[in-house]
Formats: structure tokens, C-alpha cells, sequence
């Protein structure tokens, strides 16, 4: 990363406050890669509402009124994340962990630029790029069709595609499947095609949204030895994942998101260790890491 | 470092679609191809949908209700005009809803939205491409056909290409306005075909304006006559018919001209002004 002027403020002003006490145990911890600053993002959902289940005793007008409503003008704006900071460094690996719903899989799309912030702000250096389990490219397409674009899409030109097309066929090793169109694959076919496209390029940064669950063991142990690989070229790779056993196996550094805020932010073992007692219900969730 | 989820500068979004032209046109080439694939008839419903709506169109008001008024070659007049405004409202439509359409592209992968409404413009106008050869074979046998082989004017015949060419800029233009639209507000889509039928009737596709509506409302007849899908459908029949109401006439070469280029950068910064918002919907 080119360390300009500009760079170096922000990191003043931010560093400081928001570096994780535990810290990564990383030693080749390099210079920031990914700087959340107080993010907030906003969903505006619409034709949907939230209801009250609560009974209620109206007279029939103001029932029939009510239910006019909700055929028409729904709308509800969802906050699934709340105030986050953080700085991430090259060569870090990042866990997100947290319950369903608490504004994980927001905040790789919101890092990776595929949302904007409601409020707050998010710098990175480099290209992030995003591997989700449902990133489907496109269904109608065959495999091969979904690499060249996926390709030209994360800016490489054809030539590159087609010089990496070998590599990335077999990384996938979805066989001649490659030439059949993507709505004919299994989940797992397309979930390994997608992870081949994915890191085609060696990402500045990568997020990776519980792909890893998806493939058998042996791509499992495929994609973890590109994801250190790609860690090893000083970039910055985030995963999110529901089993605390690949995150402790992955990640120099975990944050435990809770209800759009991050509520502890440190050493894998420690945090998954609280994390861990609060599922199992012997701990209540901490306070929100205040700036 | 750079800020992210952020609109870019319009200098630096422009160079970021120059930078992806090769994506653009693959995501162009693969959506054609992938068009029609469902069907037993593939492809050739790119030259069956149009012949089959000017075929109707014929039959109903060239014939039954006999709107010929002002047109030397029915058939040749009705065939130009539908086969053209398919091309304008599949390429709005299709646009307007591309955000919507390649949402699971917009969730997973960076790059300047704008490609998506270009791309498809862009596979629109390739799909279009077949029927345009169908809808000159049409026009030029109906004009043997009615008017006789002398009637034929095969040195204007070159003036479709730049005539498409303007109109396909003009609706890629439009499309992004109500790409833009319908993203703020996703009824828009709902209310499009309504929109598009109006459009049709008020451009003069099946029937001589000025004919039909010229007597009583001077005007109106006037206006409808030189908006923009009128301009386009006339610059059509100027190059394929040969109707004695509708000659060579280079001012409405000049007027799509400036109606293609300035709605296409109207359409493009109303798009790129929103640019971080797209896939929050």
C-alpha cells in the first residue's frame, strides 16, 4: 500500500481508539488495510412491514383500515449495523463471528464495497473482493461463460482470463461440468466454481462468507492452503463462519459482532471462548465496545 | 487508500468503464445468447416475435379498421413502425429492470453499475439485429408490392445503419433514466408497459399521424409528430419506404441526433448520481 499524507491522518485518528486490546498474535502484522470508521448501515426494505403480534381491540373500521395498510405502502428500513470500527492490517485474517442476523455478512458486502454506509466511512487499499455462498454469477451461463465474466468483472482483460482459465478450471476441478450452464451444477460444484473465480486475481483483500462449509474435505483443504496463500502476499483475508473451529484454525484475530455492534474484538481462543460460553447460555452478551 | 461504497468521481467512473469495455461486451454477447434458450424455437423467436406483432398489427389496423389514411404502402409503414419500437421498448424495459435482473452480480462483485444497463442495451440492440433484416426484406417487398419495382430506393437504403445506430443511444438513454427511477421506486416497473403502450400510440408506429389526428388538432399533431420516437420512426421510413408524405428530410437527422446524445448523457449522469445506491434496495 502506498503510505500517502492521507493515509497516515486517518490512521492517527483512528488507530489509536479502535485497535483491538488482545491484538493479533500475528508478528507480520503489516500496515492497515481495511480502516471502518463508525459504520452504520441501513436496509429500506420494501413491501414489507413489521406488525405488532400483540392483539388488539378495535372496532371493525379500524381493522379494515389496518389491513388496507398492509396491502398497500409497506415499507421498513432495517439496521443491521450499528456503529462498528475496527482498522484490519495486511497479512491479518480476520473471524467474524456473532448469531444469525447479527450484521456480519453487511459487513463484508459493506467492505467490499457492494453497499454503501448509511453512515460512517470505510477505507481500503487495494481491490476486496467478496466470495458469498449465494454470489451466484449467472445461472443461464455455463461455467465458462461465468469465469470470463467474473474475470472482466474483478478487471482482468481476456487475455488474462483465458492464460488463468486452466488454473482456475482446475483449482474448481468441477471437470467437464465447466462447459454445462451453472443452473445444472450442485450447490457445492457452484460454490467451488465461484471460490476458483473469487480469488483468480490474488484480492487485496478477501471476504469470505461461509463458503468454506460448502465442498468436500479435500477442496476444503484446497481453498484454506489458497486462503494462506493469498495471507502470504500481505493480503487481508476476512471470513465469516459459524464453526468456531475453522476460525480458530484460520484467523489471527476474531471479532464477535452482536445486534449490529462489535462486542469483543481479540485473540481467536479468547474470544471464541466467551463467545462460546454465551451460546451455551452461561454468560450474557457484554457491553458494546464504546469509542 | 481509498474510501469505499462511495460514488467515484465522474472522470474516474468514466475511465472505470473504458477499463471494463471487454466486460460490457461479453456480459452483452452471453445474455443474447442465453436469450430464447428455454425454448424449442430458440432463437428464431428473435425474428418470429416481431413478424408475428407486425403481422397483427397489419391485419387489425391496416386492414379491419382501415386506418390506411395517408400512407401509400400499408404494409411497408405498419412493419417499419412496429419492428422499430420493439426495439425501444424491449431495450427500456429490459434496462430499466437490470439492477433488479443481475442483483446477485451487483451483491458479490465490484464495478461501475452503469455496465448493467449498457450491457443490456447493448444485447437488446444484438438480439434486435435478425428482425431488422427481416423487417428491410418485409419493406422493400411491400414496396414492389404496392408501388412497383421502379419504386424501390435502394441508395437510401444505407441510412438504417446510422438511423439504428442513434436509436439504439436514444433508448439505452431513456432505459438508464428509468433504471435510475425504478430503483428509487420499484413500481416503476409495474407501470412501464402502460407507459410503453401510450408511447406507441402516440408515435405514430401503425398509423399517419398527421393523417389520423392532423385535421382536428393541429397542435397536438404537431407535437406528437416531432417527439423524439416520432423523429426516429420517420428517419426509419425515410431510409427503407417510399412515401410521398415522408421524404428525405435532414433536419430530423439533425434532431435525433442531438435527442440521442443528449438523453444518453442525461440517462448517465441521473444513473451515476446514485451509483453507491444501487443493491441497498
Amino acid at each position: 500500500m502506498a503510505a500517502s499524507n492521507e493515509d497516515l491522518e486517518f490512521d492517527v485518528e483512528v488507530d489509536a481508539e479502535d485497535l483491538p486490546q488482545g491484538g493479533p498474535t500475528d508478528s507480520t502484522m503489516g500496515a492497515p488495510s481495511v480502516i471502518v470508521n463508525d459504520l452504520h448501515v441501513k436496509y429500506h426494505v420494501v413491501g414489507a412491514k413489521v406488525r405488532s403480534s400483540a392483539p388488539t381491540k378495535d372496532s371493525f373500521l379500524k381493522k379494515v383500515l389496518r389491513r388496507g395498510k398492509s396491502v398497500a405502502g409497506g415499507h421498513t428500513t432495517v439496521h443491521a449495523v450499528r456503529g462498528v470500527s475496527f482498522v484490519a492490517h495486511h497479512g491479518e485474517s480476520i473471524g467474524i463471528i456473532g448469531t444469525n442476523g447479527s450484521g456480519k455478512s453487511t459487513l463484508l458486502k459493506a467492505v467490499a464495497g457492494l453497499l454503501s454506509p448509511s453512515e460512517g466511512e470505510i477505507y481500503v487499499s487495494g481491490v476486496p473482493s467478496l466470495l458469498g455462498v449465494s454470489a451466484v454469477l449467472m445461472q443461464d451461463l455455463t461455467g465458462e461463460r461465468n469465469v470470463m465474466i467474473g474475470g472482466l468483472a474483478l478487471g482482468l482483460s481476456k487475455d488474462e482470463v483465458n492464460e488463468r482459465f486452466d488454473d482456475i478450471a482446475e483449482f474448481a476441478g468441477i471437470g467437464k461440468a465447466i462447459r454445462l450452464p451453472m443452473k445444472t451444477y450442485s450447490a457445492g460444484m457452484g460454490a467451488r466454481l465461484r471460490f476458483a473465480i473469487s480469488t483468480v486475481s490474488t484480492p487485496d483483500v478477501l471476504m469470505i462468507d461461509e463458503a468454506l462449509a460448502t465442498g468436500d474435505a479435500a477442496f476444503r483443504q484446497k481453498s484454506r492452503d489458497r486462503i494462506d496463500e493469498i495471507r502470504q502476499e500481505a493480503g487481508t483475508v476476512f471470513v465469516v463462519a459459524h464453526s468456531l473451529a475453522s476460525i480458530k484454525a484460520m484467523c489471527t484475530r476474531v471479532i464477535w459482532l452482536d445486534k449490529g455492534q462489535i462486542v469483543m474484538d481479540g485473540d481467536p481462543a479468547k474470544v471464541t471462548r466467551a463467545y462460546r460460553e454465551f451460546t451455551k447460555g452461561e454468560r450474557p452478551v457484554p457491553e458494546p465496545v464504546k469509542k | 487508500m481509498r474510501p469505499v461504497g462511495v460514488r467515484p468521481k465522474l472522470s474516474e467512473y468514466i475511465r472505470s468503464i473504458f477499463e471494463r469495455l471487454d466486460f460490457l461486451g461479453v456480459l452483452a454477447s452471453s445474455r443474447a445468447q442465453a436469450e430464447n434458450q428455454n425454448t424449442y424455437l430458440g432463437q428464431i423467436w428473435t425474428i418470429l416475435t416481431p413478424l408475428l406483432n407486425s403481422l397483427v398489427y397489419v391485419l387489425i389496423f391496416g386492414f379491419l379498421l382501415n386506418s390506411r389514411k395517408g400512407m401509400d404502402n400499408t404494409i411497408g409503414f405498419i412493419v417499419v413502425g412496429t419492428f422499430t419500437y420493439g426495439l425501444f421498448s424491449s431495450t427500456v424495459t429490459d434496462t430499466a429492470k437490470s439492477i433488479r435482473s443481475n442483483i446477485k452480480l451487483v451483491q458479490s462483485l465490484t464495478f461501475p453499475r452503469v455496465i448493467l444497463p449498457l450491457s443490456t442495451a447493448l444485447k437488446d440492440l444484438l438480439v434486435a439485429l435478425p428482425g431488422f433484416v427481416v423487417m428491410f426484406v418485409l419493406a422493400e417487398v411491400s414496396v414492389w408490392n404496392a408501388q412497383g419495382l421502379q419504386a424501390l430506393m435502394p441508395h437510401r437504403w444505407p441510412l438504417v445503419i446510422p438511423a439504428i445506430v442513434l436509436f439504439a443511444i436514444f433508448s439505452a438513454g431513456v432505459g438508464m433514466i428509468f433504471a435510475n427511477f425504478a430503483s428509487r421506486l420499484p413500481d416503476t416497473i409495474k407501470f412501464l408497459p402502460f407507459i410503453l403502450r401510450v408511447g406507441m400510440y402516440a408515435s405514430g408506429v401503425i398509423f399517419s399521424i398527421s393523417h389520423q389526428i392532423g385535421n382536428q388538432h393541429w397542435l397536438l399533431a404537431g407535437i406528437l409528430e416531432h417527439q423524439p420516437i416520432a423523429v426516429f420512426l420517420n428517419l426509419f421510413r425515410q431510409s427503407l419506404i417510399n412515401e410521398s408524405s415522408i421524404p428525405l428530410d435532414g433536419s430530423y437527422w439533425w434532431q435525433a441526433a442531438l435527442w440521442a446524445v443528449g438523453i444518453f448523457v442525461i440517462g448517465f449522469l441521473t444513473f451515476w448520481r446514485d451509483e453507491a445506491r444501487y443493491g441497498r434496495e
